[in-house]
């Protein structure tokens, strides 16, 4: 396809076929066992702009008048000039205006990007398509070049509502991995371009997938989390946590809320008092064990670390991090610490830097450093023999190759897993799982299918590939995946193909794997069970 | 003095300062870019743990620890890969067999000029520059200057060629390369060819350059050959066109690496980062999405 085609009236540009994606290894080597990526429904084509490959992220309305389409042309250019204007775009200005200005094309970053690798090599996924685009777009639309040197630089590119809501689309089919950005050797950053194009749908035109905006950020301001947990039910899931702790192991443990003074508040990604609440209970065990003084917030978002502002909208980002850093100036702790969630270690601790100032620039940091003190310096007793089994370790893009956090996790499994193994590659230049930047959230329409046939598909690779010579289900296998969204995808990846019944292979967390191999659990906390 | 020679050493003048004020406004224009978030990218060079990419965040209470930015540690990592285009030798060997003699031509280029004009300065002052030189320095100028316009001749008319084909039949560069991309391929190749040609063909010692320059500084503007005249105008041409190109990344890579992609400075309580910062989030944004207070400051938002 031509790039240009992106503006053209065509059905769909790019057909996903699964026979075209990359082999995965035994036992999914037999293409015909590849589930279908599902078609949009005649209703749905109707009512959505579907025209990039069939799949449907955000879900952009097609306009009804022309008058409609037109402001859509509108808005999106006004929001452009915001995106290249200091005072609208402080936050990004410099890196986006690097990726523009200096991109030479020499297209070494294309190999990187796991999406356009498991497609095929999709032209549209190439991690230089979306920046092309855009590049033309300023080029005529706002640097206002025209005539020859128009068509010199390949900028003859005619706005339509329908390259809009394509490159919107298009926007929600990286990951924001950022592995193009590593591979780059000029520091050109291809996966930023996607996050700012999100950032005018959302900032300007007022589109965002709504798993994202409406029931993500915008609930979690008004009703505590995206998960939807008010501050009331909050309080019974920590009476029932409590409860199921002692039942469990036997333990009365008191988990700690509000408690003013204390040395840590711990967030942890709502997410995981949801569907992985074994998670929020081992971190509790843990603490308790080695007599940390910390605490849980109840206030409204204080107990959701969550911050999907940091994906597609940096005011959202903003207000979210101060809402966090007002609860523990509140609070008056020493420090936050961020649990087992990659975007929320991001946002908090790094990006959120620059707009917390003054007395809520409170200190923050990720809970792997302490949880490895407490296992390297055995301030528990552990007894490694009973994760007996083989461990692997996924690595969450936003604590590696975003924030350098590579060797606690990793020091922590090697003690007290005796049968743990690397996949390749890992740290640093890891892939991602093909649920980062939102996705994993995303249950749009057939958008499911794509990140778990497309974007999830290297990960799966990956680790199909590490247990390939244990790969029969007779042998237990484990995922660990010390980020909420990551364990979600992966869940819909094994999910999607029957991984825990064809292979044996379960995910989860790291802390739970240190409450298994705690001494003092009458039995295993990990339970071998596909949920 | 006839109004060619004069002609060519205006065009020159002009060049040479038309491309320095060129880049320097577009330095400028990027470093005055406003502080943004962080967005670094790991490893960061200046890391204890930088071998495996690990950071600071890696210990507990890591705000309290001494940081040390280790800048020289970045700058030779960037002039490494200057010098030997690594990246691209790992990730595509064929395109590397193009990109790497054309560069290599454009450092030559650049150090040959100013040896000429380094040159020029001891022959006005008197200093003899020729393989016979009485003096050291004269002969060291005389082999360095010809060793370095040959090497860049031959490697940036090589690189050239092999750069314009690959970007023709590989389809991933192809479909990307815009009509101006081929133009400033084919110009350097004319100016790395014209070099050539009058090297090989009318001025075998490069002496014509080094009077050439001498005649610039001493604003005695002297004759040469058509061939080494073309050059010289191609040479001009290629100054001036250069600041409407790419061809600034060659600097903007080190500003992308120190003040994007190895950019962590923390921000401390009363620091001059939170100076910039408050000031920054002072300013009223006008974005007009449904749930943004258009017209308020980022900090009221």
């Amino acid at each position: 396809m031509d790039i240009k085609d992106i503006g053209k009236d065509l059905d769909r540009l790019v057909k996903i076929d699964p026979k075209e994606l990359i082999p995965l290894p035994h036992p999914y080597d037999d293409p015909s066992f590849e589930p279908p990526i599902r078609e949009l429904s005649d209703e749905q084509k109707m009512r959505y702009e579907a025209s990039l490959d069939g799949i449907v992220a955000i879900g952009i309305q097609r306009p009804k008048t022309r008058q409609e389409e037109e402001t859509l042309i509108g808005r999106f250019l006004s929001g452009l000039e915001k995106l290249l204007s200091p005072e609208n775009n402080w936050t990004f200005l410099q890196p986006l205006y690097h990726s523009l200005e200096y991109c030479v094309k020499c297209q070494l970053c294309n190999d990187s990007c796991p999406a356009y690798i498991a497609s095929g090599k999709k032209e549209i996924y190439r991690p230089t398509y979306r920046p092309e685009i855009l590049r033309r777009i300023i080029n005529k639309y706002i640097k206002k070049r025209s005539g020859l040197v128009l068509k010199l630089t390949n900028s003859d590119i005619e706005l339509n509502w329908q390259l809009i809501a394509r490159l919107g689309e298009l926007a929600y089919r990286c990951t924001l991995c950022r592995r193009c950005a590593q591979t780059c050797p000029l520091g050109v950053d291809n996966a930023l371009i996607s996050h700012e194009i999100r950032k005018i749908f959302s900032q300007e035109m007022g589109i965002a997938p709504k798993e994202l905006h409406e029931s993500g950020t915008m609930q979690q301001m008004k009703t505590g989390s995206s998960t939807g947990i008010t501050p009331k039910a909050f309080a019974n899931i920590i009476e029932f946590m409590e409860e199921e702790l002692e039942e469990k192991t036997g333990k009365s443990i008191k988990i700690p809320v509000d408690r003013e003074g204390a040395e840590i508040l711990l967030i942890h990604n709502a997410g995981e008092f949801m569907s992985w609440p074994e998670n929020t209970m081992a971190f509790a065990i843990i603490f308790d064990a080695a007599g940390i003084d910390w605490t849980l917030s109840s206030d409204l978002a204080g107990y959701d670390a969550v911050n999907y502002g940091v994906w597609y909208d940096d005011i959202q980002l903003a207000r979210i991090a101060r809402r966090h850093a007002e609860i523990a100036k509140a609070l008056k702790v020493k420090k936050i610490n961020v649990g087992e969630c990659g975007h929320a270690h991001k946002a908090m601790i790094v990006i959120a830097d620059r707009v917390l100032t003054g007395d809520l620039n409170i200190p923050r940091e990720s809970a792997l450093p302490i949880l490895a003190d407490i296992v390297l310096n055995e301030r528990i007793k552990l007894d490694p023999s009973r994760n007996n089994f083989h461990v692997t370790l996924h690595d969450p893009c936003n604590m590696v190759r975003l924030m350098g956090i590579v060797e606690p996790q990793r020091k922590i499994l090697k003690k007290i897993c005796p049968q743990f193994r690397e996949m390749e590659p890992h740290g640093v230049e890891n892939y991602c799982c093909g649920g980062g930047s939102g996705f994993a959230i995303m249950q749009s329409m057939n958008f499911p299918d794509w990140r778990n046939a497309v974007s999830g598909r290297i990960k799966l690779k990956q680790i199909l590939e590490v247990f390939s010579d244990i790969i029969s289900p007779d042998i237990k296998k484990y995922v660990c995946a010390p980020c909420s969204n990551c364990k979600g995808q992966i869940r819909d990846i094994f999910n999607y193909y029957h991984v825990f019944e064809r292979c044996n292979i379960l995910y989860g967390g790291l802390v739970e794997l240190i409450v298994n191999a705690m001494e003092d659990m009458k039995q295993p906390f990990i339970e071998w069970e596909w949920r | 003095m006839n109004s060619m020679n004069a002609f060519i050493a205006i065009l020159t003048y002009f060049a040479y300062t038309f491309i320095i004020v060129a880049y320097t406004v577009k330095i400028i224009k990027y470093l005055k870019l406003p502080v943004h978030l962080r967005w670094e990218l790991y490893p960061v060079i200046h890391e204890e743990a930088y071998q495996y990419g690990g950071s600071c965040f890696e210990k507990s209470n890591w705000w309290d620890m001494a940081r040390k930015r280790r800048n020289l540690k970045g700058i030779l990592w960037l002039l490494r890969g200057y010098f030997t285009l690594d990246e691209y030798f790992k990730k595509n060997l064929f395109y590397w067999l193009g990109l790497y003699p054309w560069h290599i031509g454009f450092i030559f280029i650049i150090t040959f000029h100013i040896l000429c004009f380094m040159g020029a300065l001891f022959m006005v002052s008197g200093i003899s520059i020729s393989h016979d030189s009485p003096d050291v320095i004269g002969r060291f100028f005389y082999y360095a200057i010809l060793l370095t316009g040959v090497i860049s001749f031959i490697s940036g008319a090589i690189g050239g060629i092999i750069i314009l084909i690959n970007r023709v039949i590989d389809k991933n560069l192809k479909t990307y390369a815009s009509p101006l991309q081929f133009f400033m391929y084919l110009f350097t190749l004319a100016v790395f060819l014209s070099g050539l040609y009058s090297w090989h063909y009318t001025d075998p010692d490069l002496q014509e350059y080094r009077q050439f320059w001498v005649g610039l500084i001493t604003f005695n503007f002297i004759g040469v050959e058509t061939a080494t005249m073309v050059h010289i105008i191609f040479f001009d041409l290629f100054l001036i066109y250069l600041p409407f190109t790419r061809s600034l990344h060659y600097i903007t890579r080190f500003f992308a690496f120190f003040l994007i992609r190895w950019e962590d400075t923390p921000n401390i309580r009363g620091g001059e980062l939170e100076k910039k910062l408050l000031k920054q989030l002072d300013n009223k944004i006008t974005w007009s999405g449904p749930h943004i207070m258009s017209g308020k400051p980022w900090k009221e938002q």
